[in-house]
């Protein structure tokens, strides 16, 4: 299985050479053999006598992450679908995108999208599944951008990227706290210590964060804003991934996880509320759009808001209604995008208000998306297949009575007649695509070309699409038993197979559910002009593009504002901020751990010797604050280097004294050259709220320095190593001189080393000079 | 007399902030010599102060003043020098590229 | 076979002296440059090997026991960065000709890049503090010649803060060990592990392991001391800017995962907490910096900041996980940083500007350099099957199950932002239209490609292959876990 999962990623990577080499012949030629091996693979696992099969391949056992490939009844109708439409799609594009097309990248894209998409619905480790499931957004990402010169595409692009793998990125944390919890990364083996995820204190946060990856990926709403823009790819990638199969990805996991989260109640809540609520909204937004795909992207929302609600719902007739709707949908909404994309390529136009009457020139169009719309209303025509999931929606929606009360009992009542308002909208878009691009009066002076009908090769994919659309809806036994019952079950174990029958009889409520939204559809659909306002008024500011155009913009104005703040540049800023830090945290710290300590036992004496050096330090380096004159500067600054050799002396360190005292003569040397070339000295004018806040500053690293330094010097615990230096200086080192000894001999790395730094030192300073004689010298 | 000498040292701390914080490099520079002098103050007193004579080994000396302070001493001596030439270099190259000496006025452009 | 140890400094550390009386002919010094880096990397690689079959190297050099002489401890976290460090290193050796100028290489870049090496691997070696104080001041010395290599006016201006912020940091770090020597009269950092266990971190310990915090924060550029970094890391030549994003903000991050793991683990109450705060902080401020400019060199010096959040919330959140998802994403983003910095090196001098502002439709004339930045992209963000996902995964794992929500969330949001911050150049810099106002007449040429290329397959392979790696790196985090190991080692009691 794994070859079926990677083999289109793999054969990828030969693409591009294939569409160079062969520049003439359409790349997609080849590729289409890909997918069709693929479908025709595991069709061969369809059957009323099909068990799920495990294939496991190592790849990061230590991590747990492992290419664990589970194929059940769900998995099987989701890689039917992806490699089955994939096949139809790359078929379709050989005629829709032309060979001056960049047809390498694209094909690349579309594999590497086809081994995530199957990646995602086959894997069982949690990891795996989500590296398939951000590969599915980067190869989104980058068939939405196809025509990057566009700036609309770009804009979708970016769009779908942000917004999905924020999703991603939110499972993940899903993902990591059930993996912590249950210490397994199995998706299935979750599923058995199911009592651990659901007493745990995370539960909330752990079904809010998957629910994020699914909603996002599956357009739901508030999240839906990406699909419309993501219609800026080519038709053939919308029919694909934004209609039939990415996006139908968060609905898999939906499903994949509702064994856990079934008994949970709060998922009920979650997942019915924003499907229905998507369901609602997106179909309403539907009837405002004037582009074809824009209307084809918001009834795809729309629809996946339904099958959304009906996972929520959760019971074993919703559920079963949902796995048939995941079907059905794929195929009368594949045909519709193709259609969309024929319309668009022969008439040069997608704008509904420049199309109609284009029944006569499009015959064959026209049947197709009659058919496709029609089922997508849920007309109740025994031929159509959208009209019989639509009515198990509606059935299930009446027949939720299990919930004990509060907010869920309340929504039990409301939800059949949410799904009805819901339902009113989808009729009227779906009336409105067909009979206004049709029907109507012809505008043929606005369309940039002259229409005429497609060619065969560019509606045979369209065409077996609806073909499914009227084979599934006459015959449901081909699918039912064989595929949607195991699918079912792998959801819901307790979903039961049904006959799918056209006639229930009239005290069925759902066919009285169905013949409302008609009858209000077509009242509402006649009188659409009427409308109109308020079609136009509402969302307008509620509108959720808005919000994300608004955070895109704000989180750049925002970063930069912040950032500007303290990014100055000032020198003094960052110093000041470092230094408050470390005087605050220290403090506190110190205070915290009582880290203060002061022990006067053992001290040095002090001499008036002693004393009056101290004090002249004290007073030199105090009045390098306030001189204003460099000389003299310099000069103070030596005095308190040259205090420091004499208290070298004093603290018998002749060493110490002696390089002291040579440094300090070099460095005034240098100091008096650097006096030479550095401007006087300013009187500083500072604002007494400067000085005030360098003062506290001055005085809290001092005072730090002080009282640590005494802390240190109270806490005497332990024998410094230092007696060892004494005791083998002569004997192993063979020096009197201990110092020296330890310098050269056993800290001879650091004298390397300090050496090292001055050669350093040296050569850059050779350069920062030579650097000047070069630029003088020009 | 430790004590006199890490307040000392805290003092020289604090005079090499000031300085730092000012605006002229000459100052800064300052500060930054003051800093390293505070620092080498208190590496000595960690060590115990006349607490004995000079580490030179001595038949008739029994007690010796700790020498590893001062070996790390010596080696932070020659380190701050090397720094402290480069910066003087590089402050006079600056202030020469830059046209000015404060450090306020080398704040820059953002997107530069 | 110990002497084996000191080879990575002393390697790095000869040839730069070669190089630097070479340096009047250029080309011989290039060869030979390339010839050391890849010697250094075969050595790195074959003490990596022995230190991973036979265990640490202890060295003691002059042959004076610990404590009293200098020790070296080559263990597997230190050897494993040194090998990346050798990686980085060598890819920066074959991309720094081709963008030097002839005058920088004049004046001694080599000598000053290889003893820059020499004091990386010091400082990643040296079981001594005031050693390690030494080493950084080699690198550190190092980077300042660096850093004003060319003279320019921007270069020097921001040099100087460079010099000046590190100079502080690095007299409070000697200061420091001054002080914790008045404590426990010692400066080898076994020996200080083993009494600071004694007497429980009293106050005053912990109160001079914060201060050796912020020293080493300092320079690993943690919230909130990071502000001298992003815009001296961009003024130098990209070779110089990826040398200095892999490495100098990584051996302080180094520096407080050994000293916070090894010396300072007696309350961790207080340290480690704040930990995972400062990580939080870090990577919010960091990807804001990140998003607020339009310049793509600086955004990738923005990404420094978040990275450094991660490996430091693995350090605070201190368990197996945590640890070994810090060490991951430490060598993972040593790698992926240089890389990302040698990219956009190219990127600007192709483009010949840095804005992103002034970019677009780059895609038509550079592909490869395109969808070199689409991958480093994604590797960054931490994005499946790359290293960066290894790490992160890790990192969060850790913090979950150490019940710290908050910053799990934190971190992913911030991926998000990270990713988004460096997918900008891509959707806004290599897409569009065709920018044919502009001559783009300056090629991309191998020597500067195949580095990155060099780098990011490596970055690739951390990912990927990560089940050849992991084991190693868990073994690392169960190692730093128990410091009585690396105690007894050094101490042979």
């Amino acid at each position: 299985m794994i070859f079926a999962v990677l083999i289109p990623l793999v054969l990828a990577l030969f693409v591009p050479l294939l569409s160079k080499l062969k520049a003439k012949v359409h790349t997609g030629i080849f590729v289409v053999f890909i997918p069709l091996g693929i479908f025709l693979y595991f069709l061969s696992f369809i059957g009323s006598d099909f068990k799920a099969v495990r294939h496991v391949y190592h790849w990061i056992p230590s991590l747990g992450i492992n290419f664990d490939f589970y194929l059940d009844g769900l998995s099987l109708l989701f890689v039917l679908l992806i490699s089955g439409i994939g096949t139809l799609v790359v078929f379709y594009s050989i005629y829709y995108l032309h060979v001056s097309e960049n047809l390498g990248h694209f094909y690349v894209y579309l594999l590497m999208f086809m081994s995530a998409m199957l990646g995602v619905v086959l894997s069982d480790n949690v990891f795996v599944l989500y590296t398939f499931w951000e590969l599915t957004s980067i190869s989104s990402f980058l068939l939405i951008g196809f025509w990057h010169h566009r700036e609309r595409s770009r804009y979708g692009a970016q769009k779908s990227m942000l917004i999905t793998v924020f999703g991603g990125l939110s499972m993940l944390g899903g993902l990591l706290l059930l993996t912590v919890i249950t210490d397994t990364t199995s998706i299935r083996a979750m599923i058995e210590h199911v009592d651990m995820i659901l007493n745990s204190q995370y539960l909330p946060l752990i079904m809010v964060l998957i629910l994020l990856g699914a909603f996002t990926k599956s357009a739901q709403f508030p999240f839906h804003i990406w699909l419309p823009d993501a219609m800026e790819a080519p038709t053939p990638v919308s029919a694909y991934l934004h209609s039939a199969t990415m996006v139908k990805a968060g609905i898999y996991l939906v499903a994949r996880f509702s064994p856990i989260f079934a008994a949970y109640e709060w998922f009920f809540i979650v997942v019915s509320i924003v499907g229905l609520l998507t369901l609602i909204w997106a179909s309403y937004m539907a009837v405002r759009q004037t582009d074809l795909k824009g209307i084809l992207a918001f009834s795809t929302v729309s629809q996946l808001g339904m099958i959304m609600a009906m996972l929520g719902f959760g019971t074993g007739p919703a559920v079963f209604a949902a796995v048939f709707h995941i079907l059905n949908h794929a195929t009368f909404k594949g045909g519709l995008f193709m259609v969309a994309g024929i319309i668009d390529h022969e008439t040069g136009t997608r704008d509904i208000r420049k199309l109609g009457g284009l029944l006569t020139f499009m015959p064959m169009s026209a049947t197709l998306a009659l058919f496709g719309t029609f089922s997508m209303a849920g007309v109740p025509l025994p031929f159509l297949n959208g009209f019989y999931s639509k009515e198990a929606f509606f059935k299930s929606a009446v027949e939720l009575n299990e919930a004990s009360g509060g907010l869920a009992s309340f929504l039990t009542t409301a939800i059949p007649y949410l799904a009805v308002f819901g339902s009113i909208f989808t009729f009227v878009y779906s009336m409105y695509f067909f009979f206004g691009v049709f029907t109507g009066p012809k505008k043929l002076t606005l369309l940039p070309k002259k229409p005429h009908e497609a060619p065969i090769g560019m509606l045979l994919s369209p065409i077996v699409l609806v073909a499914g659309v009227i084979v599934i809806g006459l015959f449901p036994k081909l699918v039912n038993g064989t595929l949607l019952i195991h699918a079912a079950q792998a959801v819901n174990s307790a979903a039961e197979y049904h006959k799918i029958k056209f006639w229930h009889g009239f005290d069925e409520p759902a066919l009285i559910m169905s013949l409302i939204v008609v009858a209000i559809g077509i009242i509402l659909f006649l009188t659409i002009k009427k409308w109109s306002k308020i079609y136009h008024v509402l969302p307008g500011k509620l509108s959720f593009n808005k919000v994300y155009d608004k955070i895109i913009e704000k989180t750049d104005a925002y970063a930069s504002k912040i950032t500007n703040s303290y990014m100055t540049g000032s020198l003094k800023l960052y110093m000041s901020i470092i230094l408050g830090t470390i005087i605050v945290a220290t403090f506190i710290i110190m205070f915290m751990t009582g880290g203060f300590d002061i022990n006067v036992d053992d001290l040095a004496d002090v001499e008036l010797v002693d004393l009056a050096v101290v004090f002249i330090m004290v007073l030199a380096a105090v009045a390098t604050i306030f001189v204003n004159n460099k000389l003299a500067l310099i000069i103070i600054t030596g005095i308190v280097g040259f205090g420091i050799s004499i208290l070298f002396v004093i603290f018998r360190a002749p060493d110490l004294a002696l390089t002291q005292l040579v440094v300090e003569t070099v460095s005034m040397a240098l100091f008096l050259l650097a006096y030479y070339h550095l401007p006087e000295l300013r009187k500083r004018n500072e604002p007494l709220r400067a000085t005030t806040l360098n003062t506290i500053l001055a005085v809290g690293v001092g005072t730090l320095i002080t009282m640590v330094g005494i802390s240190a010097h109270s806490s005497d615990w332990f024998d410094s190593i230092s007696d060892y230096f004494v005791e083998n200086s002569y004997y192993l080192g063979g020096g009197h001189n201990i110092v020296n000894v330890i310098l050269v001999d056993m800290r001879g790395l650091d004298t390397l080393f300090e050496i090292t730094v001055l050669g350093i030192a040296a050569l850059a300073i050779y350069g920062l000079i030579k650097v000047r004689k070069n630029k003088e010298a020009e | 007399m430790e004590i006199i000498i890490l307040i000392l040292s805290g003092i020289l701390f604090a005079t090499a902030i000031y300085n730092l914080l000012q605006k002229q490099l000459l100052r800064i520079i300052i500060g930054t010599v003051l800093l390293s002098h505070g620092a080498h103050l208190v590496i000595l007193t960690m060590g115990k102060l006349k607490g004995g004579q000079p580490p030179i080994l001595d038949d008739s000396v029994t007690n010796y003043t700790d020498p590893l302070p001062q070996a790390l001493i010596l080696t932070s001596i020659v380190i701050s020098f090397g720094i402290t030439s480069l910066l003087l270099v590089l402050s006079y190259r600056t202030a020469k590229e830059n046209k000015t000496d404060n450090m306020e006025e080398m704040r820059g452009e953002s997107n530069e | 076979m110990s002497n084996l140890a000191i080879l990575p400094i002393i390697i790095p550390m000869l040839s730069g002296i070669i190089v630097a009386f070479t340096n009047r002919n250029v080309r011989l010094t290039r060869i030979l440059t390339k010839f050391f880096s890849l010697i250094s990397l075969a050595v790195a690689a074959y003490v990596t090997y022995t230190v991973f079959t036979d265990g640490a190297i202890i060295l003691e050099t002059g042959d004076w026991a610990a404590p009293y002489g200098i020790i070296m401890v080559a263990d597997k976290l230190s050897i494993l960065l040194i090998l990346t460090t050798n990686f980085i290193a060598t890819a920066a050796a074959f991309y720094a000709p081709n963008s030097l100028t002839m005058q920088q290489e004049r004046h001694y870049f080599y000598t000053f890049y290889f003893l820059l090496i020499a004091g990386v691997s010091g400082a990643f070696l040296t079981g001594d503090l005031f050693n390690l104080f030494v080493f950084f001041e080699v690198l550190l010395m190092a980077s300042y010649a660096l850093i004003v290599l060319g003279g320019e006016r921007v270069q020097l201006r921001e040099s100087i803060k460079y010099v000046l912020i590190n100079l502080f940091s690095s007299m409070l770090f000697v200061t420091c060990v001054a002080l914790l020597y008045g404590v426990v009269g010692t400066v080898n950092m076994a020996q200080i592990a083993e009494r600071v266990a004694e007497v429980d971190q009293k106050g005053v310990l912990t109160t001079i392991g914060v201060l050796l915090f912020f020293v080493f924060g300092t320079k690993a550029a943690l919230f909130p001391l990071y502000y001298w970094l992003p815009r001296p890391y961009i003024v130098p030549n990209p070779v110089v800017s990826a040398l200095f994003g892999a490495l100098l903000t990584k051996v302080g991050i180094y520096s407080i995962l050994r000293v916070f793991s090894l010396i300072f683990v007696h309350k961790m109450e207080i340290t480690h907490e704040a930990f995972i705060w400062i990580a939080g902080l870090s990577m919010l401020f960091g990807v804001i910096g990140a998003l607020s400019t339009n310049n793509i060199k600086l955004i990738i010096a923005y990404n420094i900041i978040p990275a450094i959040g991660f490996i430091i919330m693995g350090i605070g959140v201190f368990n197996v996980d945590g640890l070994s998802g810090s060490v991951y994403y430490l060598i993972h983003d040593m790698i992926i940083k240089s890389a990302l910095f040698l990219l956009v090196g190219v990127i600007a001098y192709v483009a010949g500007t840095s804005d992103l502002r002034k970019m677009k439709g780059l895609i038509h004339h550079y592909p490869l350099l395109g969808w070199l930045l689409f991958i480093a992209a994604f590797i960054l963000a931490g994005i499946p099957p790359f290293s960066g996902f290894i790490g992160k995964l890790l990192l969060l794992r850790g913090a979950l199950s150490a019940d710290e929500i908050a910053i799990t969330i934190i971190g992913l949001l911030s991926s998000l932002l990270i990713l988004y911050s460096v997918m900008k150049i891509f959707i806004r810099g290599f897409w569009g239209e065709k920018d044919d106002s502009k001559n783009y007449s300056k090629k991309a040429s191998l020597g500067l490609v195949l580095p990155v290329v060099f780098l990011l397959t490596i970055s690739v392979l951390l990912g990927i292959g990560a089940e050849y790696i992991y084991p190693s790196i868990e073994g690392i985090a169960e190692y730093l876990l128990d410091p009585q190991i690396y105690i007894d080692s050094v101490l042979k009691e």
